[in-house]
């Protein structure tokens, strides 16, 4: 009887997490059965996937042992630079009125390489410079920030928002093949190489150790810096890329998008069991974290409950699900 | 890499500050020239709550071009924060600006600055965001430029009366009563509240009955709109008659959402309204998908701002004949909203 008490709490632990979302999820289909449907199922695995794209980038960072401030904006701006070059020739408000058609990678490629470069940034912020992350990333939040606005202000656009984007564009974000949308395709290949970075690479590897205990992995031999900045390039890269399908899911921009995203990021990592510490995280588990975000944000509405009363809820779970996930590492230590 | 840090400080330091002389350089000389020149040196300072808005940036350009070789306007960011505004206010004064055109961030703030103001014999022209009552009577060369925020929801929910009106049959159930899912702005901001009470108000003043079969904010953002208009469709379905949105990008988000479910092709039509009349929403009027918008008219607003900050400058008194604008209460301008469907959209472009 007492051990099979403590299989059952060991296990109920080290689930904690999907067990969470599965009371959600049957709660909330009590109150409401219809919620139970497969069109849920796709709302929600929609505005999951721009999330968990730079969820995975927020991850990336925090098992190093830092933290991506800058994130958010980062959506912001590539989803403004892609937009801004993407827009049909017969727009009355286009951003640049002379711009030919262009081939679609060239735009997404310069959104996503603007998001690497300002993770480059980053990475020889935290390492060459040696600022502490927060801080570091909090700068270039601030500096991104400034750049979108000043591009977004531009003439002939003045701060208007950016409309009348090529159907070839929003086909990425509200296509979809065998009715899968293509944006949740995506995202599940991110979320699957992301795991293979986590699990299968070196890179992944000296992550984890950088996280656990940055001086240990410089005696083992570890190049930090080196690995310190393909991190936060690829968070970065990620950020970018979510930033182009926000665009092309919702079939316009403005400097505000992706205002936040990097806190609810992090609360997404951490309700996924990712350490704000550093060291631990599964690709898995933030998955589970942005999923639960998810469930919550379409579920409430769905019931509809006082959007007031949501704030609460979400806090409530929030700081529930890390205090569960806690205790692992307490009965472990 | 101790030398490539060493190296790299100073290097970053200095392109900073070079930058940074470069950017504050740049302006002054061009003012002086300009001041030099053309114009009398009138200046104003202008504090707008937040660059980025959609709305106040349309407003500044406006007031921007209405001040071309008449005055200087400073315009400053107060980047949606009370404190922040404060402080250009009191930056604006020791400057000695001969008017203030101020868009509170709080409302309920404009009662000190024009404390301030008054202190300096600075006149102060507000616009946009209304200053309470009894602050506007604190002294008499305080003014207020803005619109009736009741009256974008008003105008909103005529839209969708004149639509009804048109086209019975979208009365799907037949049961007389308008069936609606509404997406609000921010909680609590004045706005969002007065235009979901008025386009409701105005409806049922036209006679109809209305169901409100969910409200969910969006926060003004296009993505969270359409997110929650999935939800709405995923609880309440084909049972949705009309969208009334709080503004025009929660109105295209909640359009993407309808279109995923297969409206606005095969005959299959939802009508929406939402408020603000933006490039995209001129756009979806076009298309025939957003079915009207509500115009704030942001050249208007700019124009009266500057036009009685400038009359205020010079010492005079603003009336009708001196600013081309009739005002109310000697100290209100009230520029009116505009509804505007497919059939008016070319005025407004």
């Amino acid at each position: 009887m007492g051990a099979a008490w403590k299989r059952i709490a060991a296990f109920s632990l080290e689930y904690a997490i999907y067990i969470v979302l599965l009371i959600l999820v049957v709660g909330i289909a009590i109150r409401e059965p219809a919620f139970l449907s497969a069109g849920s199922l796709r709302n929600i695995l929609l505005s999951s996937s721009t999330r968990v794209i730079i969820a995975l980038g927020s991850a990336l960072v925090l098992i190093s042992g830092g933290v991506d401030l800058s994130a958010g904006r980062v959506v912001g701006l590539a989803a403004v630079l892609s937009a801004s070059m993407l827009q049909i020739p017969e727009y009355a408000r286009r951003f640049y009125p002379e711009l030919p058609n262009l081939p679609l990678f060239v735009p997404l490629l310069i959104a996503v390489a603007a998001g690497l470069l300002i993770g480059l940034f980053n990475g020889l912020a935290v390492s060459k410079l040696r600022i502490a992350p927060f801080i570091a990333t909090l700068g270039s939040m601030v500096i991104v920030y400034g750049l979108n606005l000043i591009y977004f202000d531009q003439e002939p656009n003045n701060s208007q928002p950016i409309g009348g984007l090529r159907p070839d564009f929003t086909a990425l974000g509200s296509g979809s093949v065998a009715s899968i949308p293509y944006i949740v395709i995506f995202a599940a290949v991110v979320v699957g190489l992301i795991w293979i970075l986590f699990n299968k690479t070196i890179l992944g590897k000296n992550m984890y150790a950088i996280g656990g205990n940055k001086d240990a992995a410089k005696v083992s031999g570890i190049n930090v810096d080196a690995t310190l900045i393909k991190i936060y390039a690829i968070a970065g890269a990620l950020a970018g890329l979510a930033g182009v399908l926000e665009a092309a899911r919702s079939g316009g921009a403005k400097s505000n998008y992706g205002e936040m995203y990097e806190l609810d990021a992090i609360a997404a990592c951490v309700v996924g069991g990712v350490s704000t510490t550093g060291g631990i995280g599964t690709a898995q588990g933030v998955l589970a974290g942005v999923l639960i975000f998810a469930v919550i944000n379409y579920g409430l509405t769905f019931i509809g409950m006082n959007p007031n009363l949501q704030y609460i809820v979400k806090g409530l779970i929030i700081v529930a699900a890390v205090a569960i996930d806690v205790r692992k590492y307490w009965s472990r230590s | 890499m101790r030398t490539f840090t060493s190296l790299l400080m100073p290097a970053g330091f200095v392109c900073a500050v070079l930058a940074v002389n470069a950017c504050t350089k740049k302006p002054t000389t061009a003012s002086e020239t300009a001041a030099t020149s053309a114009t009398p040196t009138i200046t104003i300072g202008s504090a707008i709550y937040k660059y980025e808005d959609t709305f106040m940036s349309g407003v500044r350009g406006s007031m921007a071009k209405a001040a071309e070789g008449k005055a200087t306007i400073d315009f400053v960011d107060s980047a949606n924060q009370q404190p922040v505004q404060s402080e250009k206010v009191d930056l604006f004064i020791a400057k000695k600006v001969n008017a203030l055109a101020i868009n509170p961030v709080d409302r309920t703030a404009a009662g000190i600055l024009i404390d301030k103001a008054k202190a300096a014999n600075i006149p102060i022209v507000f616009f946009n965001r209304e200053p309470m009552p009894e602050d506007m009577q604190k002294w008499d060369k305080v003014y207020y430029v803005g619109a009736k925020a009741e009256e974008s929801g008003t105008l909103s929910g005529e839209i969708v009366v004149d639509y009804f009106k048109k086209h019975p049959e979208s009365d799907k159930n037949k049961d007389g009563i308008i069936q609606y899912v509404m997406l609000t702005g921010e909680p609590g901001h004045q706005d969002a509240e007065l235009r979901t009470k008025f386009s409701i108000k105005a409806i049922e003043d036209a006679g109809y009955k209305t169901e409100k079969l969910a409200q969910d904010t969006g926060m003004w953002d296009r993505i969270k709109g359409q997110e929650k208009m999935a939800a709405f469709l995923g609880s309440r379905g084909d049972a949705i008659e009309v969208v009334i949105s709080n503004n025009d990008d929660m109105a295209l988000g909640a359009i993407e959402a309808l279109k995923a479910v297969g409206y606005f092709k095969d005959g299959k039509v939802m009508p929406v309204v939402g408020v603000d009349a933006t490039a995209p929403a001129l756009q979806a009027l076009q298309e025939g998908t957003l079915t009207g918008t509500v115009l704030n008219d942001a050249k208007n607003q700019g124009q009266a701002t500057f036009a009685l900050s400038y009359v205020l400058a010079q010492g005079k008194v603003p009336d009708q004949a001196n600013t081309g604008y009739a005002i109310t209460s000697e100290k209100y301008v009230w520029v009116p909203y505009k509804k505007v469907t497919k059939e008016n959209m070319n005025e407004v472009m």
